[in-house]
């Protein structure tokens, strides 16, 4: 196991992929692990304080790293807990292994992963388990929970796996989802444009587009792409 | 000052065969012996080495709005770094490229002039500020006429010399080089949500029909006399059995003779080249488009070879984008163009097992083989049928029928029933290959000093690792490929550029434009263009690019 703890407030913010992998290398290495501060190539010991204790393949991130984008970018095992909030980008492309952030997370939180579970005490900001900037789809398998809130564009894009929230979401939830869950425990604005595929099931308010017929299953739709997905209360 | 040491030259223009020769360079040129002093020169020694004219891409979408929506609407294509800035300027893209990536790409692979194929006159700053951000290459743009309402009114009222001052004016204007013409009529009636169907449908709005509209341009053209003939993008592309109106287009060129050149050049045709009713029972048309091609001796085609993997459909045709949007769900971005013309964007991947695809790569391979090569020249349409950083993969495999059949095995199968691909047993020679990227091109384009290793040519040249004595094209296609994929030396103007496909110096082309105005009374069109502008979004003489604008103009007079 290893803990990693910022010896400073970050200026701007920091791009590191920060594994559970790293948990099997030595201090010297891990110390000399490269990452990003703002466009300069700097060694991770030059901006976090590292300490090791036994060889589980584990991460512990003490402290905020709410300026730090990419944590557990495609990680594919063991565990990563965040004493704290994390920056952009945490657990995109995950396979495997799980993330347990504490605080609160950022935009982009799992996109596109593949496997693996992202649990959040907090909140979460827009574009969870979304599709990255182009591509065509999203979160393919996983879990992601999010105890508190999240924002727009929750699932966007999605082919798969599972996002819980239980608090509120915003705008524009599943849009052109093709499969998988996302349950939302509190509230949202507009769910599933352009949906094709899969289920949202919401227990508080939310808006539907027009474009979605009712049956016995719960609203069916999008009828503008010929979709089959199901908007219903929980 | 160089001296190209004992490389082996093949010059289709000048009609050597592959022969070691020496070569001179000075002031940007292409010398004899005489005009240098040996001691003086830097010595490249090419022993071995093929040494050819550095390539003359005649058709590419490299600048303007199209590809600039394009990569707009593509983030994903803009992941792929190709140069981190330093020395160089950074450059990144997959088939997108970002202007830097385009010249630095061209000049590894010893290409040197490209031609933005389609501008419309309107956005002509936009495209001259774009060209001039690709550092490394020569090159032009060609405007777009066939969609033009003032086009359409000098044709409406058989008004030639109405028509020529247009042309010349408009031409000067958005510092162009030629005449396009890209589905004509088809973008007007997309306005009113249709397309022309044949070439005898009736524009909407005008009293026109695509064949007069071609008829008509051919004739302007060829009494202005300018460099480039008219450059076709025909009716209903993209549609099975389109190519009965592809071959309708072509011999719309006969009754016309130019003698330095052909008069009507038939672009992209691979999209323009389908047989069948519908794509359950799409085919190919290339063998009958060949036919009629090589029957012809004023009429010239390019490739448009789809590549697969990544590319991204964008044509100033704006009706077959839409379906094509329709066709693969894709994302769709259309313009509109004033009174001008119209524009379509839609990403695509060709995909080896989609019969679609692998009947498109594969006509694309036919028109190539079948057309004589002196007919038809080598393009890939970038972006639309894919990245021009293959063309050593069509170069190596229009040489190579080993290769062909290696690569037809792994396509979907449905290419052996509706092409003749399979049976085709031509094999170019490296002198045609060369010829088809070189020479040719640059004499479709009217560029004298480009596409040879003769006298006064600019010195432009491209040195490859590849014995042309002792390779056997058939055999040894990989080591072809690999060979063209980068050049040893990529001379630009006397300099060297790029050596064995990393780049060392960057320079910045010309920027050929065409000036015929001499040849016109312009008085002839000006009332008309001064009451059109009621209809556009800028005053007139806001209208256009000053040459002063552009960083290194040449302007090619018309007299």
């Amino acid at each position: 196991m290893i803990v990693i703890k910022p010896k400073k407030y970050f200026e701007v913010c920091v791009e590191a992929e920060l594994t559970p992998e790293l948990a099997t290398k030595s201090m010297e290495e891990v110390k000399k692990f490269k990452v990003y501060y703002g466009n300069r190539v700097v060694e991770l010991g030059e901006l976090f304080e590292v300490t090791k204790t036994g060889d589980e393949k584990k991460l512990v991130l003490e402290g905020d790293f709410s300026r730090v984008k990419w944590i557990g970018a495609r990680m594919a095992d063991g565990e990563i807990i965040v004493r704290g909030s994390v920056g952009a980008n945490c657990g995109a492309f995950m396979k495997g292994g799980r993330i347990v952030i504490e605080g609160n997370a950022d935009d982009w939180l799992g996109i596109e992963m593949s496997g693996g579970e992202i649990i959040v005490k907090g909140n979460a900001a827009n574009l969870v388990g979304c599709a990255y900037y182009g591509d065509a789809v999203g979160m393919t398998a996983g879990k992601i929970l999010i105890e508190g809130n999240a924002g727009n564009y929750i699932g966007e894009k999605m082919n798969g796996g599972e996002i819980v929230i239980k608090g509120n979401a915003g705008d524009f939830v599943g849009t052109e989802m093709r499969a998988g869950v996302i349950e939302i425990h509190g509230s949202c604005g507009f769910v599933g444009g352009d949906m094709r595929g899969g289920e949202i099931r919401i227990k508080g308010k939310f808006e539907l587009l027009p474009t979605f017929r009712k049956t016995e299953k719960g609203w069916v739709g999008d009828v503008n792409v010929k979709g089959e997905g199901i908007v219903k209360s929980l | 000052m160089l001296w190209i040491r004992n490389g082996i030259v093949i010059d289709p223009k000048n009609k050597i065969k592959a022969e070691k020769m020496d070569i001179f360079v000075k002031n940007g040129k292409i010398v004899p012996e005489g005009e240098v002093r040996r001691e003086e020169c830097r010595v490249i020694d090419a022993s071995g080495k093929l040494v050819v004219a550095g390539g003359v891409d005649m058709h590419a979408h490299i600048a303007g709005s199209k590809i600039n929506t394009g990569r707009t609407m593509r983030p994903e294509e803009m992941r792929v770094v190709r140069n981190v800035a330093g020395k160089f300027r950074a450059a990144v893209g997959r088939v997108l490229l970002t202007a830097p990536a385009i010249g630095y790409e061209y000049a590894k692979m010893g290409y040197t002039t490209s031609f933005e194929a389609a501008q419309p006159p309107i956005g002509a700053l936009h495209t001259h500020e774009e060209l001039d951000a690709i550092p490394m290459i020569d090159k032009a743009a060609l405007p777009v006429f066939g969609n033009w309402h003032l086009v359409f009114k000098c044709i409406e009222e058989k008004n030639l010399e109405k028509l020529k001052a247009l042309i010349a004016w408009a031409i000067e204007r958005s510092k162009g080089f030629g005449v396009k013409v890209v589905n004509p009529g088809g973008v007007e009636a997309w306005m009113y949500g249709g397309n022309v169907k044949s070439l005898d449908d009736q524009v909407p709005g005008f009293n026109v029909t695509p064949r007069e509209i071609i008829t008509m341009l051919i004739k302007a053209n060829e009494e202005l006399g300018l460099p480039h003939s008219v450059h076709l993008h025909c009716n209903n592309l993209g549609v099975p059995g389109n190519f009965q109106t592809t071959i309708e287009s072509i011999k719309l060129a006969k009754g016309f003779s130019n003698s330095k050149r052909q008069v009507l050049h038939v672009t992209h045709v691979q999209f323009n080249a389908y047989a069948g009713s519908s794509w359950r029972d799409a085919a190919s048309g290339a063998a009958e488009i060949a036919k009629v091609v090589n029957s012809m001796d004023n009429v010239t085609i390019d490739m448009g070879q789809p590549i697969f993997g990544h590319a991204t459909a964008m044509t100033g045709d704006a009706p077959f984008q839409f379906t094509l949007h329709k066709l693969t769900g894709a994302r769709w971005s259309n313009k509109d163009t004033e009174v001008e013309t119209g524009a379509g964007i839609v990403p695509l991947v060709y995909l080896p097992n989609n019969p679609v695809h692998a009947l498109q790569w594969a006509i694309g391979l036919e028109l190539g083989l079948l057309v004589d090569s002196n007919k038809v020249a080598l393009t890939t349409d970038y972006p639309n049928g894919g990245p021009f950083t293959e063309y050593p993969y069509v170069m190596a495999m229009l040489m190579s029928r080993k290769m062909r059949e290696g690569e037809l095995s792994k396509v979907n199968a449905y290419v052996q029933k509706a092409t003749g691909l399979a049976s085709i047993d031509v094999e170019k020679t490296l002198y045609e290959i060369i010829n088809m990227t070189r020479s040719l091109p640059a004499r479709i384009l009217g560029l004298q000093n480009k596409g040879h290793l003769g006298i006064g040519a600019d010195a432009d040249i491209a040195i490859y690792n590849l014995n042309p004595l002792e390779t056997d094209t058939s055999k040894d296609f990989e080591k072809v490929y690999k060979a063209f994929k980068s050049a040893e030396y990529t001379i630009k103007s006397g300099e060297i550029i790029s050596r064995n496909g990393e780049i060392v110096k960057e320079v910045f082309g010309r920027t050929f434009w065409v000036d015929a105005r001499k040849k016109v009374d312009m008085e002839a069109v000006m009332n008309d263009i001064r009451d059109y502008f009621q209809y556009y979004s800028v005053q007139l003489g806001n209208y256009g690019v000053e040459e002063r604008w552009i960083k290194k103009p040449e302007r090619l007079e018309v007299v």
